[in-house]
């Protein structure tokens, strides 16, 4: 079976500065659907400038990178938006609510998004099937500021998975909770892999990371 | 297709959501829009209204667009033969003009030369010229004022008569006043029936007069009746009278002597056989083809060429006022793209296309325009229909103003380009984000 997504030779340099940087050097990265991989790394390392080529914000300078058996690299935005929506549910550490939205409106946000229509009323099946695995369906009314951190995360999460992806990228997304929150929000993640969903899981937390499947660690632009 | 129909309806779901959210926001973008779309409103309504009662004042004293007016030459066996021609046509009418007095005998009218009452000193509307014509040579003088006979100012009113052989309302659309128009079904009666204009009809309201009437040419003097009173928009004391209820007073030879200027025939842009009919005889009796002259009148394309400038110089100065209802759009739109930075980041981040995010600025600030000229609108409906209950009773005209539908669209218009035009920039600047923003954040 071949894997999810498979990067080989990626590099990035930082440029628009004095002296470019190169903060990816040569990394080659497979995983599987339904794995969890956690990725350790000091604060600069390049942990994040990765998650952004996985999850094509960015496009790297070399290399080449596979999703389901279709090179990636240089893909125009268009496509690129197409499969964000498609593909990727991302988390990022703040949790990125609009305020002036319901927690239900918050998840529906990755369905109204020009990527195809659902008509409301399979919208909102969909955005209450989203909010009920990660256990807040009842608060689907709330808007954020009536939410504590760990909900407002788990909305996020249900945003991320509402689309059914294939893959999860999460950017620390415990950094602004506590511990026993933290766990809560890596269990809902984790959840999602059982139903196939894989996981890139960025963070600077070993307890954390430890629950994934596979622990890799970036230094010096090179994952381990 | 479905995609694009997905995403016009994820701009209006978002862009609706966006404007809920910052209502205070779009009220203020709404003032500052709102003069220049009332402005463009204002004027064009203002334009449409000002034609629409230019036109109908043109078609109360010239006829509809369209009539084919003919003016048949003094000639007293041509006139005969237009009358008979178009005599109970539907589609055709002669009108005659005659020269009428109506009170007492033997006295000066109070106007005289049929000069409007609150203007029977001055004007050009003095007494006719006294001349003495030599019937051997042909050739006249005027008379002194010594040797005119001065009878004394009487009981009496001159009017302009116009002779009809049908209903002239077709082609000159008089306002009702009281009464009844004329009825030309009937035999023609001994007593001629007049309708008087609301000049006339002031005359007969202010002074006492007699019903007895001197045609210049009439056998007698017959008893008018008048059976009722027309807006018909001539300042000059007319009235309208049946042509055959006069001709039963004027034997054929004193009319044929006595038919002045010549005579009008009107034509509906249908009657041209009647038309033509009319030439054939006419020419027939020996009168050149060049000696009628006839003309179709086009009073909409005249006044369309009056009031043009008027409306140009408007519509610029409504422009610059909307140019600044843009500039507060544009101004509220970039101030808001600047807080929504992370909002939009988000957006492309879970798939939504840069086009897309340009298509919910823009939303919002067409439908803040749309709004915008909703208000502006419906004010000016209110303003309209106030105004002409207002002045409607002293303004006959302002009766039946309803708000013009160009207005309407012109509003709209502006609304779209002013949105349009305000939310372009801070629409490029939303689609520009880049999406590493939230990974920074």
């Amino acid at each position: 079976m071949s894997p999810l997504i498979e990067m080989v030779g990626i590099t990035k340099t930082l440029k628009g500065q004095q002296e470019p940087r190169v903060i990816l050097d040569g990394v080659d990265l497979t995983v599987d659907r339904g794995e969890s991989v956690a990725i350790l790394g000091r604060s600069g390392s390049g942990k994040s400038t990765l998650l952004s080529l996985i999850g094509l914000f960015d496009r790297p300078d070399d290399g080449h990178y596979f999703m389901n058996g279709r090179d990636l690299a240089r893909i125009p935005e268009r496509k690129a938006a197409a499969l964000r929506s498609a593909e990727f549910g991302f988390v990022f550490q703040r949790f990125f609510l609009l305020k002036h939205l319901t927690a239900a409106q918050n998840v529906a946000m990755a369905l109204v998004n020009g990527q195809g229509w659902l008509p409301r009323r399979h919208r909102r099946a969909r955005v209450l099937e989203a909010l009920d695995q990660v256990g807040i369906a009842h608060l689907a009314k709330q808007r954020p500021a009536k939410l504590s951190g760990g909900e407002q995360q788990r909305v996020a999460v249900a945003r991320a998975l509402v689309r059914s992806p294939s893959l999860l990228l999460a950017d620390e997304p415990t950094g602004a909770l506590d511990t026993e929150t933290g766990n809560l929000v890596i269990e809902v993640m984790r959840a999602a892999t059982d139903r196939g969903c894989g996981l890139i899981l960025v963070t600077h937390d070993h307890a954390h990371a430890a629950k994934m499947q596979r622990v890799l660690s970036l230094s010096d632009g090179v994952l381990t | 297709m479905i995609r694009l129909s997905g995403r016009f309806r994820s701009a209006l779901i978002i862009g609706g959501q966006g404007i809920r959210s910052r209502k205070l926001r779009t009220f203020l973008s709404m003032i500052s829009l709102f003069l220049g779309v009332l402005a463009v409103v204002t004027v064009q309504a203002g334009a449409e209204t000002a034609k629409t009662l230019r036109l109908a004042d043109l078609e109360l004293h010239i006829g509809k667009d369209g009539t084919r007016q003919m003016y048949i030459p003094s000639m007293p066996d041509a006139m005969d033969a237009a009358l008979t021609t178009v005599a109970g046509k539907a589609d055709a009418v002669g009108v005659m003009g005659y020269q009428a007095i109506i009170g007492e005998p033997n006295v000066v009218p109070i106007n005289q030369g049929a000069a409007p009452f609150d203007n029977t000193d001055g004007g050009y509307y003095g007494p006719p010229m006294q001349m003495d014509c030599n019937p051997m040579t042909g050739e006249c003088r005027p008379i002194k004022d010594e040797q005119a006979a001065q009878p004394t100012r009487g009981q009496a009113v001159e009017l302009v008569l116009q002779g009809l052989t049908g209903d002239i309302r077709q082609f000159r659309p008089f306002r009702p006043v009281a009464g009844n128009w004329l009825d030309f079904s009937g035999d023609p009666s001994y007593s001629p029936r007049l309708v008087l204009n609301k000049e006339a009809a002031k005359g007969f309201t202010r002074y006492q007069i007699p019903a007895e009437m001197r045609v210049e040419g009439a056998t007698a003097n017959p008893t008018p009746r008048i059976v009722g009173v027309v807006d018909d928009g001539n300042s000059q004391p007319t009235a309208y009278v049946r042509v055959d209820e006069m001709r039963n007073w004027m034997p054929k030879t004193t009319a044929n002597q006595m038919y002045g200027p010549g005579m009008q025939l009107l034509f509906a842009p249908t009657a041209g056989e009647t038309e033509a009919l009319v030439v054939r005889k006419i020419t027939a009796l020996g009168v050149s083809r060049d000696m009628l002259h006839v003309e179709t009148i086009n009073a909409r394309k005249d006044i369309a060429e009056e009031l043009a400038i008027i409306r140009w110089i408007f519509l610029g100065m409504a422009g610059l006022v909307l140019l600044i209802g843009v500039a507060g759009i544009l101004n509220v739109g970039l101030a808001t793209v600047g807080e929504r930075v992370e909002e939009f980041a988000l957006r492309r981040a879970v798939g939504t296309p840069r086009s897309l995010l340009a298509g919910i600025v823009l939303a919002e600030t067409l439908l803040t325009g749309l709004l915008t000229a909703a208000a502006a609108i419906g004010l000016g409906v209110v303003a309209i229909d106030v105004g002409a209950g207002l002045f409607g009773s002293r303004v006959p005209q302002l009766q039946d103003l309803t708000f013009p539908w160009q207005a309407g669209v012109a509003g709209v218009i502006a609304g779209l380009v002013a949105g349009l035009l305000g939310g372009l920039i801070p629409a490029i600047r939303a689609a520009r984000i880049p999406i590493a923003t939230v990974m920074r954040a």
